[in-house]
């Protein structure tokens, strides 16, 4: 089942002044259950397309469709909806909110979505359990390393019950041990859930686990492994 | 809307220091605000009290054609029989009736214009003020013939004390000069000087026979028990007297009315000042709070949050601080307010000639009427709000792309990474 599928999505940074080509034509379909890296040097593209996947920017040309539907369509307040609902995100700087503990950072996205407050306790005790940190349940961000943090962000990405979780550079601020445990908490969670896991990432140990390594240079896709 | 408070409380105590400051601040405004209010309230009663006590008292009766034309002819006939009338309605608790005349008062050293008042002391004393204001000597009695009672400032340029002699001069209702020998019983002083250089009181059956009144009179001074009572009292006595004039103290003397809607203007006018610069404080720390937690923002909206709610967030956010300090600023307004009414602030300590110059006692006795504070709650919160706005509407601008980032392509971007740059290197 073809969860994205993107056609012919150029961006452009500036087009008026001193054009930008961030993406030049980029076709692209990732299936249900895929553990895929998108990978390249500085300034390949990686993160951009990512965003564009991810509803978080717009894309100049092209269309993008995730899980049936054309997100370049949507409205900016469908848009924050259908990120709610479909996509979990992983920050390279976890960006946790750092008033409140472990568990609130993975319930509020339930929160957001309306679900009933048992509901909400179970599955945030579910999900620290499956990261494997559910003895930080009630410490706050500053309070935890940042391979706790990272963890913490992966549990609240997959709190919505996303379709598919984006990662950018998710291991770049985590030390060696902290990055393998991270990788294996995702491997898991992908073999186990068949949740669909997107990576940008230059981070070597990161390309050796996935699936298929997708390799973007100026915007364009070099190669599909 | 739980969550939404919950992170706008947590929010609140990210930083202590900043959110005390402005909680600080809005407790400072509400605290200043009362004093000021009720010390202003304060003054205004001690002035419109004394103006009331020893001047208009709070409804005057005169016939119609004195008021413009101070001639004796234009008297209330049988002044005491009126008196006796108005004494029996409902709310009336003091009438008194009065000769009222100019005349030139004269000693051996110095003469010069005044108004002397022919009274009844047992009348008078329930009416005004003036019997308990005698500085040396006594009060007017009764039985004594031809006393007079003068200011301390009349008796200084007169060059007179208690027991002096002093010369009444005036015309008669004949139009004819007429003198009259008094002697000085006693000397006041109001604490008004405008008022005491300008008045005399002598007995008014000594006056009016030198004047052949008989028992006529110039002017019939009510006191009233509720103040709220004072518009009803006056069109009932109206009523009851078509052909002479009724007038309250607000007509009397519009002066105490204007004085009375300058200083309520005044009030609104410090309660805009207050706003006005707590509004910019408001803006600025919050402005600060949101271009502190740009990525924090970036991510809420990235995973979800509407920009409604992100609004919300900083509103709520900014109201909670309003929230806590209004309390504290109202109950220590309430405590100095208070603290105050009961001992009074001894104002002649600062100014005592300008004080009585203005006609105001020397003890002020701050004042708050629970509108006052009502008022203040309303504004503050309206200042809270509105000062929320801007960073709020900041905050919803921001793209969740470029927030979480941290790369910026607006001057709140740049503010940022000069805010974070400037962190690291003090760090």
């Amino acid at each position: 089942m073809d969860l994205i599928v993107t056609k012919g999505i150029t961006k452009t940074y500036n087009p008026k002044k001193i054009p930008v080509h961030a993406l030049q034509g980029i076709d692209l379909t990732i299936k249900k259950g895929e553990f895929t890296a998108i990978v390249g040097p500085s300034g390949s593209g990686k993160t951009t397309l990512l965003n564009i996947i991810g509803g978080l920017d717009r894309q100049s040309n092209g269309t993008v469709w995730v899980d049936g539907t054309d997100i370049t369509t949507l409205s900016d307040n469908k848009l924050i909806d259908f990120r709610k609902n479909k996509i979990g995100f992983v920050f390279q700087s976890y960006n946790l909110i750092p008033v409140f503990t472990a568990a609130e950072n993975i319930g509020f996205i339930m929160l957001l979505q309306k679900r009933p407050k048992k509901e909400i306790d179970t599955r945030v005790l579910n999900l620290l359990k499956s990261v494997g940190i559910e003895e930080q349940i009630n410490k706050r961000p500053n309070q935890m390393s940042g391979g706790q943090q990272q963890r913490v962000a992966v549990a609240r990405a997959l709190a919505s019950k996303p379709k598919f979780v984006l990662a950018d550079e998710p291991t770049a601020n985590l030390d060696s041990k902290s990055t393998t445990d991270l990788l294996d908490i995702m491997e898991n969670l992908n073999r186990q859930e068949e949740m669909t896991f997107v990576f940008s990432t230059h981070d070597q140990r990161v390309i050796d686990r996935a699936h298929r390594v997708i390799t973007i240079e100026d915007g364009k896709i070099v190669s599909d492994i | 809307m739980r969550m939404i408070i919950k992170i706008a409380w947590r929010n609140i105590w990210r930083n202590i220091m900043r959110s005390l400051v402005v909680i600080g601040a809005m407790v400072i405004g509400i605290w200043s605000i009362i004093f000021l209010v009720s010390l202003v309230n304060g003054m205004t009663e001690s002035y419109i009290d004394n103006a009331i006590k020893n001047e208009v008292s709070h409804i005057k009766i005169h016939h119609p054609k004195f008021i413009n034309d101070r001639e004796s002819k234009f008297f209330i006939s049988d002044v005491a029989a009126a008196k006796s009338i108005v004494d029996t309605i409902s709310g009336v608790k003091a009438v008194s009736y009065k000769t009222i005349i100019n005349t030139m008062i004269s000693s051996g050293h110095a003469s010069r214009g005044i108004t002397t008042i022919g009274v009844v002391p047992k009348n008078e004393v329930k009416v005004s003020g003036v019997s308990q204001k005698i500085i040396d000597g006594s009060y007017l009695f009764d039985t004594k013939k031809n006393q007079i009672l003068i200011s301390k400032i009349t008796a200084e340029k007169l060059k007179v004390k208690v027991r002096s002699k002093v010369v009444l001069t005036f015309q008669n209702l004949e139009n004819e000069i007429t003198m009259g020998a008094f002697r000085v019983i006693g000397l006041f002083e109001t604490g008004n000087n405008i008022y005491d250089e300008s008045v005399v009181f002598v007995l008014q059956k000594d006056i009016n026979t030198l004047l052949e009144l008989n028992g006529n009179g110039h002017e019939m001074a009510i006191l009233i028990d509720d103040l709220s009572q004072l518009e009803h009292i006056q069109d009932h006595i109206t009523k009851l007297f078509p052909k002479l004039l009724v007038r309250n103290y607000k007509e009397v003397q519009p002066e105490l009315a204007l004085f009375q809607s300058q200083i309520k203007m005044a009030g609104i006018i410090y309660m805009v000042i207050f706003m006005l610069a707590l509004i910019f404080g408001i803006i600025n720390t919050m402005m600060m709070a949101v271009l502190e937690r740009v990525r924090e923002l970036g991510m809420l909206m990235s995973v979800g949050m509407n920009k409604g709610k992100v609004f919300m967030m900083i509103v709520v956010e900014t109201l909670l601080l309003a929230i806590i300090a209004a309390p504290v600023g109202l109950f220590l307004g309430y405590v100095t307010t208070s603290y105050f009414n009961k001992n009074g602030i001894n104002l002649f300590f600062y100014s005592e000639e300008g004080m009585k110059q203005f006609g105001l006692d020397k003890f002020i006795y701050p004042n708050v009427h629970t509108e006052t504070y009502w008022q203040l709650v309303v504004a503050v919160s309206l200042t809270a709000l509105l000062g929320s706005l801007y960073p709020a509407w900041k905050a919803v601008r921001l793209r969740p792309v470029e927030a979480i980032r941290g790369s910026f392509k607006t001057r709140a971007g740049l503010l940022v990474s000069l805010f974070n740059f400037l962190r690291k290197k003090t760090s």
